[in-house]
């Protein structure tokens, strides 16, 4: 019989013990892995909607920072204006090397002239634009053309429908965007002149007319000379364009960031609390197994079992229930996130993309380390213990 | 086969407490012999046992097995020399209850990585089938008497061809007529497989089952 069979028939022979053990590594590794998955995901998210914009600086009417930023990130839509007239003297900063102008929509709520209420609506200059176009060129070799837009990932057209339906004007969805996690996701983007259509057929269409501020863009999307720094840049904006907020880049969704900085906090505090007291509690079930099985590690020990035998005996018991644990809490956690991820994102306000594959797996190992560590840890010493105490000690009562 | 040399052991009970469990004790069991000790609760019969099996270590003196010390030897070689030489048959239920009783026959041929364990099953059940007990193979403990669990601890006792057998009052929660019937397997195993057996007990009618008896006091042997 070898020490893996012997080590399994211990671990069915008392039910109890091996289910406690099982449980402590189950929520260990399926909280950490829920925690981090989350954290990975809002950050993953983050990082995915910046690359998205492509900006090094994202130029807003002053005050409406959060707005916007709420906006991109969560699909809260926002109708923010400045002057056109900023565009010009955005470009004209030195260290600009390229700005483009964007104007920030939103459908109408409960309206039959909407297929889709609340979304927000990003129109795009295709002469300056480097958000959408590089994407359209590498995707279809050209650009969008009046009444053609593209989606987010979760935007799609009605099933019987072959168009989206806004302000009773009819949008082609020509594709849709990588997911972010973020409301990038369920925005639909279309340029200047679908925009200008969709607002002049809206009077007569639409229970609302789309109302577009003459003269007026919502934001400015700048990327800097390569080898300037964008703080110099946004200096130099803020300087010269009144009544405007440049956000870098790096500074984009602060507010969020805090926010997930707080989260981050309170998870991982709770997860060192769950690992302690779970650590604490598989050390109690380990020692208290290892009284229990004092006479039956004596026994094995006056039988011929080395000292090493008995306690990799005990240490397999101890791993082999970490790992089926850890792997359950694991599965578990994953799911329960994968299947109230949205949930997620309202509850929490945050942003979250579950992760692909790779970094999947990479959390999937982490967790059941920690598992692993936690209940090895627990079951160190009870085993060391037991297995160097003297044999007829061990077997006397 | 066993040389204990003016052999003590002491237990602190904390406190500054102590108990004299063996008072400096020699004992020789020369090869072949059947010995029987006897003595009241408490009178270190079973202590001079676990260290004539090299199970607790002595707080003074010698105990050589087989001609070697065995407190001179590693944790390795020292479980190796009990596996080889010595089985053991206790008191108490000793059998693994997550095994069968076959496994547990098989038990002590495993822990040796000299490949002994591989015809191991066989011998297995032959041992069970001269205790009497082969239909009780895939038995597990909780579905055998006392007499019969005995019974499978005497043939894991065997399994490895021990040289020496030690036997603590083996018949001690067993009815008259099992006693009966693990003594005369004790009987035959010593005269058949010419085993040199060690066997400690509290009631003096056993004696008559050995070729030789002693009886301990207060930690010491009387006769």
């Amino acid at each position: 019989m070898s020490l893996l069979s012997l080590t399994w028939r211990n671990i069915r022979g008392n039910a109890f013990r091996s289910w406690v053990v099982f449980l402590c590594a189950l929520v260990v590794a399926g909280f950490a892995l829920s925690t981090t998955l989350i954290m990975r995901g809002a950050e993953n998210s983050l990082r995915l909607a910046l690359a998205r914009l492509g900006a090094d600086i994202v130029v807003v009417p002053e005050g409406s920072e959060s707005k916007v930023e709420t906006a991109l990130l969560m699909g809260t839509p926002a109708t923010v204006w400045m002057p056109q007239e900023n565009m010009q003297k955005i470009s004209a900063v030195p260290g600009v090397a390229v700005a483009s102008p964007q104007l920030y929509l939103s459908t109408l709520h409960d309206a039959s002239c909407c297929t889709v209420p609340d979304m927000f609506l990003v129109a795009y200059d295709p002469a300056t634009d480097f958000t959408i176009q590089p994407w359209l060129k590498r995707r279809f070799g050209n650009d969008l053309k009046l009444g053609e837009a593209v989606g987010g990932t979760h935007i799609f057209v009605p099933p019987g429908e072959q168009n989206i339906k806004l302000y009773g004007y009819f949008v082609s969805l020509k594709g849709n965007l990588e997911p972010t996690g973020t409301g990038l996701d369920q925005s639909l983007f279309f340029t200047f002149d679908t925009a200008r259509d969709m607002a002049r057929i809206s009077h007569t269409r639409a229970e609302r007319a789309l109302q577009i501020m003459p003269d007026s863009i919502s934001a400015v999307l700048v990327k800097v000379v390569p080898g300037t720094k964008p703080q110099d840049v946004a200096l130099g904006i803020l300087h010269a364009v009144p009544g405007v907020t440049p956000i870098e880049s790096p500074n984009m969704f602060q507010a969020y960031r805090k926010q997930m900085a707080g989260l981050l906090k309170t998870t991982l505090a709770l997860l060192t609390i769950t690992w302690a007291l779970s650590v604490v509690l598989l050390g109690l079930v380990f020692s208290m197994a290892a009284n229990e099985r004092r006479r039956e590690i004596g026994v094995l020990r006056a039988l011929g079992a080395r000292r090493e035998y008995v306690f990799k005996s005990l240490l397999a018991e101890a791993v082999l229930l970490a790992l089926a644990g850890g792997a359950a809490g694991i599965a578990l956690g994953a799911f329960t996130i994968f299947l109230f991820r949205n949930l997620l994102i309202s509850s929490l306000g945050i942003p979250f993309l579950f992760p692909s594959a790779a970094p999947l797996l990479v959390l999937v190992g982490g967790g059941l380390v920690v598992a692993l560590v936690s209940v090895t840890t627990a079951a160190l010493v009870p085993a060391y213990r037991i297995s160097h105490q003297d044999p007829a000690l061990a077997m006397r009562e | 086969m066993i040389t204990l040399h003016e052999v003590s052991k002491t237990y602190r009970l904390g406190k500054g407490s102590v108990v004299n469990a063996v008072c400096n004790v020699s004992l020789e069991v020369p090869r072949g012999e059947f010995l029987v000790i006897t003595g009241r609760s408490g009178s270190g019969k079973t202590t001079l046992l676990n260290l004539a099996a090299g199970l607790t270590q002595p707080t003074q003196g010698q105990v050589l097995l087989g001609g070697a010390e065995i407190w001179r030897l590693a944790d390795r070689e020292q479980s190796a020399l009990r596996n080889r030489t010595i089985g053991f048959v206790f008191q108490f239920p000793s059998l693994m209850p997550s095994l069968t009783a076959l496994e547990n026959v098989r038990l002590p041929a495993t822990f040796e990585a000299s490949g002994r364990g591989n015809g191991s099953a066989a011998r297995a059940a032959e041992l069970l089938e001269l205790v009497g007990l082969p239909e009780k193979a895939g038995s597990y403990p909780r579905q055998l008497s006392a007499g019969q669990q005995q019974r499978v601890v005497v043939a894991r006792s065997l399994i490895n061809r021990p040289e020496l057998l030690l036997a603590d009052e083996p018949t001690s929660d067993l009815d008259e007529k099992t006693e009966i019937e693990i003594m005369s397997l004790f009987r035959d195993i010593h005269l058949t497989m010419g085993v040199t057996i060690v066997m400690v007990t509290h009631t003096s009618q056993l004696i008559c089952y050995g070729t030789r008896a002693i009886e301990m006091a207060a930690g010491t042997i009387r006769t």
